[in-house]
């Protein structure tokens, strides 16, 4: 503590917000309640920060490469979760199935004729322990009303354009089953090893908005591209 | 079964009282939302640090004591959102109508959450 604090840091907000004080005042009275207790907080907290689109990508990788464990990850994904760290069934906090996430995932092969897509028409369900949270749009009345009756207009505001002859299978998961799509392994990959497949898998293309495409990965930079004709000019 | 979840949780959604709340409305109208905050301090930090406890606590409101099941939750979510707190950014949104949801159904009463509010702020701002 006597060390001098002195490098530079991260800007950070120095403020607290009506909104940080209203989640602290409504966790506080759940728990002065006996709604929760602290220990089931903490646990649940911890949880969601663990989760992510990780063990997910890398199972599609893994099945990519060995069709043995494509054929287990079709017939049984939460077998085939455990591959990739996941148990759905024994998994933290609960030990008896993840919280909100029930313990059926179903994965979606895509074809050179089929295209899935992921909604939950309900609401948000989503499969949480192997992708992580939902996207906010995933959320949004916009997705959940139009995806299934507009797939393909959708799907071209993702940037994903179907040619004709692809028809398009919306799965809507619901409180007993999740799903997760397995895309087409892209040309350009030949070759590549486990950790470079699992780089292109991204979160998007698990939920069938996006494609896998060589160049495009989960820690990519993003690039800049400056308007020809800026509105703002300087 | 699909047809008698969609059935349960309209009726959820038909029974939220979607009437403002005072408190709740002071915090949507007055509150600082993280977006805002992020631009002012130069933070790139794309959600505010109180989310995953947020998180958590829907969680723990579902599996703990099956107070707030989350399609309920999730379906009152979005009739506030369109009804109330439509110009509130997310997640600020999930926060206000979660509170809202808890209040509605005698989880929360509105003056002791107003006043708790108050304790915690001095709290947070002592020096």
């Amino acid at each position: 503590m006597a060390e001098k604090h002195n490098h530079d840091h991260a800007p950070m907000v120095e403020e607290i917000s009506d909104f940080e004080v209203l989640e602290i005042a409504v966790r506080e009275l759940c728990i002065e309640k006996g709604l929760f207790t602290i220990d089931d907080h903490r646990q649940f907290t911890e949880y969601a920060h663990n989760i992510g689109p990780l063990p997910a990508a890398r199972l599609v990788a893994k099945a990519w490469l060995d069709p043995e464990f494509k054929k287990l990850a079709l017939e049984d994904g939460v077998k085939a979760s455990l591959e990739v760290g996941i148990n759905w069934i024994t998994s933290p906090p609960t030990d008896f199935g993840t919280p909100s996430d029930y313990c059926d995932l179903r994965i979606l092969e895509d074809t050179a004729t089929t295209k899935h897509v992921v909604v939950c028409t309900l609401c948000s369900c989503y499969p949480r322990p192997i992708l992580g949270h939902s996207p906010e749009w995933y959320r949004t009345p916009n997705y959940r009303r139009r995806i299934v009756r507009w797939p393909r207009e959708v799907l071209s505001e993702f940037g994903v354009i179907l040619p004709e002859g692809v028809d398009v299978r919306v799965e809507d998961s619901n409180q007993k089953c999740r799903f997760m799509v397995m895309p087409m392994r892209p040309e350009g990959t030949e070759g590549w090893s486990e950790d470079q497949l699992t780089e292109i898998v991204t979160r998007d293309c698990m939920l069938g908005v996006a494609l896998p495409h060589p160049d495009r990965k989960h820690n990519a930079k993003r690039p800049i591209h400056k308007a020809i004709n800026p509105v703002h000019g300087h | 079964m699909a047809n008698n979840t969609i059935e349960a949780g309209e009726a959820a959604a038909a029974a939220i009282d979607t009437s403002s709340i005072e408190v709740l409305e002071g915090i949507r109208d007055k509150g600082r939302v993280w977006e805002d905050l992020c631009e002012q301090y130069g933070v790139k930090n794309p959600t505010p640090p109180w989310k995953m406890s947020l998180e958590g606590m829907c969680d723990a409101l579902t599996e703990a004591s099956c107070a707030l099941p989350p399609v309920e939750r999730r379906w009152e979510e979005d009739e506030l959102s369109e009804e109330l707190y439509l110009d509130v950014p997310f997640p600020e949104r999930q926060l206000l109508a979660l509170a809202h949801s808890m209040i509605r159904r005698n989880l929360v009463d509105e003056n002791e959450l107003a006043e708790r509010m108050k304790i915690i702020n001095k709290r947070l701002n002592m020096v």
